[in-house]
């Protein structure tokens, strides 16, 4: 089945290669060659993984060195490990028709505070159906809805959202164009966010608490992956709606960003932001890489004391899949300017606008254990973090405590059931807020 | 006529109540105008200021002291537009009927700013909500205008037929006709409504009555700084572990942008101080309990409740002359003082039993004392503890609040 799949990634990347009519013969044949050498390239990779005999090894390689959209059918022209993440979009058991396929992921997920048993918690945290059409071979439509907490109405939690929704035109050059809504290259998990894709039941910290996952904008973006295994992300996008801050709430302690995104929900956009990535996959299973987006946050908005207030959000990322080993780091770091006058304005509340958050961590996983069916893969991270990390500053006397630099610990185990299913269990330790200790138990799924 | 609370801080849902009470009528409150919409006639704006006729009529009737027993009372009298709509004397309530020597029951309101109030409502957490006059029952402005004309101890023409006598007197009679119909004033009760209705269009189109041009509202805008004290009022204000204020008087602008109203519309119980000053309290046997009556009739039942009033706006504060429904403190700073030396230092405000020992709450039966919010920040004290705010923090709240005068011009 795997040969079957890197073959069918292999045909369509050919499809999708830049054979343009307006190309020259020698150009066509000097193309041919190439993609022939990766073909070859391709095939030796084909063998090595099939001498591992190990899916998920071979899942998790993708995921470290592909941190594309699951639904990526025939992504870049064959660099590569490129295509491995299309595994499961190709497979025909989630072909709606001959050129659309079904998606999908999902999390339940049990939390019980350590000091506090009466806080156990069970959520259907996630639901997501996906659907990927392609109109031709350089023109595909990727859509991605969700469901949250499982029930969404007036005087319920949940949230129904569209977490994707774009067309993406591949040029002859290798060029990738797309508009729409879609995510953010930023971090590792932004654009590879599916349970089976990161260990741990809960999603890291850093890429929610300061890289607000799960990121998207509308916008237009272009991306190109190049001979050398680098791959460029830009455009220009909505950005956030600093309006929306609620300095009442503690909302804005807990992802600053994420308390004032828009989603692609009626965006303010008066003021648009832009984005750029780079990451470069030149050795086989690293990955490298760092991206950085700004935009004003004002709106231009009336009578708002921050028209001027710009948001920066950078991070450094990384990821080494050597033999059995899975090992990352990310660093993000955020700023927001010119944000004086309006901290005024929330004198003595809890929650003002911070002028820098930041976090990082490095994670571990080992792969111990594994048969055809099941692999057993315990893993250890360590994030610090601080979502408010310093203010502007305010008047003599009304100056506000920034916040602590919180460390949390997480160590536990993902158990793969096939390349689809995951079992999780984990213990987290909080550094500061030692009342958020916690077991957690999840299952996800991912196709 | 009514009053209005000053700075109150935080509220628990749930603790309204007070005592019985004893029959009398009280309806306080001049003119006052309306929110809701009744009747069919159409609204049509035209070039007077930008009201509709409607309103337009409404303006004219909202200051015609003809349309009184005594000849001398309009809406404007106690809701003077010069002084935010409020009363302009420290009376702790004013005088009516046909000889303007009748008193009332309840210091004057404002009507700033209550465009926007809902309709009485119980929340989903049973915090009663919304509604006009302090004991929200009246659930418009338009419901609202009624008692004022009919009152006794207010304009006190007895009838909506006698308003509409004297309404056919008018030098705008004839305007009144054109707008809502020639036969209009052949029927005292149809008539009567379209009073009531042009009121409430008055005060909800003219944008003297919600003009959000306080020195806050331009500060929050980015246009102007607030001084050093200001902010640290507001800082103590907002505080929730020093004036709390904000629990109640909402300071923020809403998710949507919208300016603050500096009230969440509940009811909360603060154990003011009796007010020797309304003559009706020589009667020892009477209390105004607020939501569950006398004025109010249908909580009764709901003793829980006896003692709640309104939650006012703060906007424009610091120009009024008396504080609480019944008038107590006749000073912003005494009234911001009582939320927090309420507990801590209860002589201060209530008088001595015969053991000399402060009778505290002594507005409301011994029976509904304990419906008195004791439990939130700052009123959540004992004697010989500090007061949750200092003199000097007083000082700087009470500064605070006057940035929420409308009408600020920067220098």
């Amino acid at each position: 089945m795997k040969k079957n799949i890197l073959a069918q990634a292999v045909a369509l990347a050919l499809m999708a290669s830049p054979l343009a009519a307006s190309a020259s013969e020698a150009e066509l044949l000097k193309r041919l060659d190439k993609l022939a050498a990766e073909v070859e390239q391709l095939k030796a990779e084909l063998a090595a993984t099939k001498k591992k005999a190990d899916t998920v090894e071979k899942r998790q390689d993708a995921l470290a060195a592909a941190p594309v959209a699951p639904v990526a059918v025939a992504a870049a022209p064959a660099v590569a490990a490129a295509p491995v993440s299309t595994v499961a979009a190709t497979s025909p058991a989630t072909m709606l028709g001959p050129n659309t396929v079904l998606s999908s992921y999902g999390e339940v997920n049990y939390t019980r505070p350590r000091h506090d048993s009466s806080k156990a918690q069970t959520d259907v945290a996630r639901a997501v159906i996906g659907i990927t059409h392609r109109f031709d071979e350089k023109t595909k439509m990727v859509a991605e809805f969700e469901w949250e907490h499982a029930v969404t109405s007036a005087s319920d939690k949940g949230e129904t959202e569209v977490e994707q929704l774009y067309v993406e035109r591949e040029f002859n050059n290798g060029l990738r164009a797309k508009g729409g809504l879609f995510l953010i290259p930023a971090g590792l998990l932004n654009t590879n966010h599916e349970p089976t894709a990161y260990y741990g039941v809960y999603r890291n910290f850093v890429e929610t608490a300061i890289i607000p996952s799960t990121w998207r904008e509308a916008g237009l973006g272009l991306s190109q992956t190049l001979d050398n295994g680098l791959t460029w992300d830009a455009g220009v996008t909505t950005g956030f709606d600093l309006s929306k801050w609620d300095a009442a709430s503690t909302e804005g302690r807990d992802s600053p960003l994420g308390s004032i995104h828009q989603e692609g929900q009626m965006a303010k956009s008066h003021d648009l932001s832009v984005f750029g990535a780079l990451n470069w996959r030149g050795v086989p299973g690293l990955l490298l890489g760092g991206s950085v987006f700004t935009g004003k946050v004002g709106q231009k908005t009336p009578d708002f004391p921050a028209q001027d207030a710009r948001l920066t959000l950078w991070d450094l990322h990384a990821r080494y899949t050597p033999g059995k080993w899975d090992l990352s780091a990310v660093y993000a770091r955020g700023t927001i300017s010119n944000t004086e006058a309006l901290n005024q304005t929330f004198a003595g509340q809890p929650t003002p606008v911070p002028s820098s958050f930041y976090g990082w961590y490095t994670q571990a996983a080992y792969q111990l254990w594994k048969n055809s069916d099941y692999t057993l893969t315990p893993f250890v991270r360590y994030e610090r973090f601080n979502t408010a990390n310093g203010y502007a500053a305010m008047p003599a006397g009304l100056a506000v405590a920034t916040g602590p630099n919180e460390g949390v610990w997480t160590t536990g185990l993902n158990f793969n059931v096939g390349e689809g299913v995951v079992l999780k269990a984990d213990y987290q330790k909080f550094k500061v807020d030692t009342a958020r200790d916690r077991f957690n138990l999840g299952l996800g799924y991912a196709f | 006529m009514f009053q209005d609370n000053v700075a109150a801080p935080a509220r628990n849902p749930g603790r309204l109540k007070w005592p019985l009470a004893l029959a009398m009528a009280c309806l306080a409150a001049a003119c006052g105008g309306g929110g809701g919409d009744s009747a069919s006639t159409p609204i049509t704006p035209v070039a007077d200021g930008g009201l509709s006729k409607v309103a337009g009529l409404g303006k004219k009737i909202f200051s015609d002291q003809s349309l009184s027993a005594s000849g001398k009372q309009s809406c404007a009298t106690c809701h003077n537009p010069d002084n935010a709509h409020a009363q302009s004397n420290d009376l702790a309530v004013q005088l009516g009927g046909a000889n303007l020597d009748v008193p009332g029951f309840r210091a004057v309101p404002s009507l700033r700013y209550l465009n926007l109030t809902p309709a009485f409502f119980f929340a989903s957490d049973g915090t009663p909500t919304g509604g006009f006059n302090r004991d929200g029952r009246a659930n418009t402005l338009a419901d609202q205008s009624e008692r004022p004309f009919l009152a006794p101890h207010e304009m006190a023409n007895g009838s909506k037929a006698n308003v509409i006598v004297r309404l056919k007197q008018a030098a705008y009679a004839e305007e009144f006709r054109q707008v809502f119909g020639a036969s209009i004033l052949d029927n005292s009760d149809d008539a009567f409504n379209r009073i009531q209705l042009a009121l409430q269009q008055y005060q909800k189109e003219d944008a003297d009555f919600h003009p959000y041009d306080s020195k806050y509202d331009q500060f929050l805008a980015g246009k102007v700084p607030l001084d050093a004290a200001e902010l640290r009022g507001l800082a103590l204000f907002n505080n929730p572990t020093k004036g709390n204020c904000v629990a109640c008087h909402l300071s923020a602008k809403g998710s949507d942008g919208s300016p603050p109203l500096f009230t969440d519309f509940t009811f909360d119980n603060l154990g003011v101080p009796r007010n020797p000053a309304i003559a009706a309290t020589a009667d020892a046997a009477y209390f105004d309990l607020g939501l569950c009556g006398p004025d109010r009739t249908d909580l009764g039942n709901r003793s829980e409740l006896c003692g709640a009033f309104k939650v006012p706006t703060l906007r424009n504060v610091a120009t009024r002359k008396v504080f609480f429904h019944n008038g107590y403190f006749k000073t912003l700073r005494e009234a911001v003082s009582f939320y927090v030396k309420r507990d801590t230092n209860p002589e201060l405000w209530y008088p001595a039993d015969a053991n000399g020992a402060a009778q505290k709450f002594n507005d409301l039966p011994e029976q509904y004392r304990k419906n008195v919010n004791v439990t939130e920040v700052p009123y959540n004290r004992q004697p010989n503890m500090p007061p949750a705010l200092s003199d000097s923090e007083v000082d700087d709240v009470v500064q605070f609040l006057g940035t929420l005068t409308d009408g600020y011009k920067a220098q």
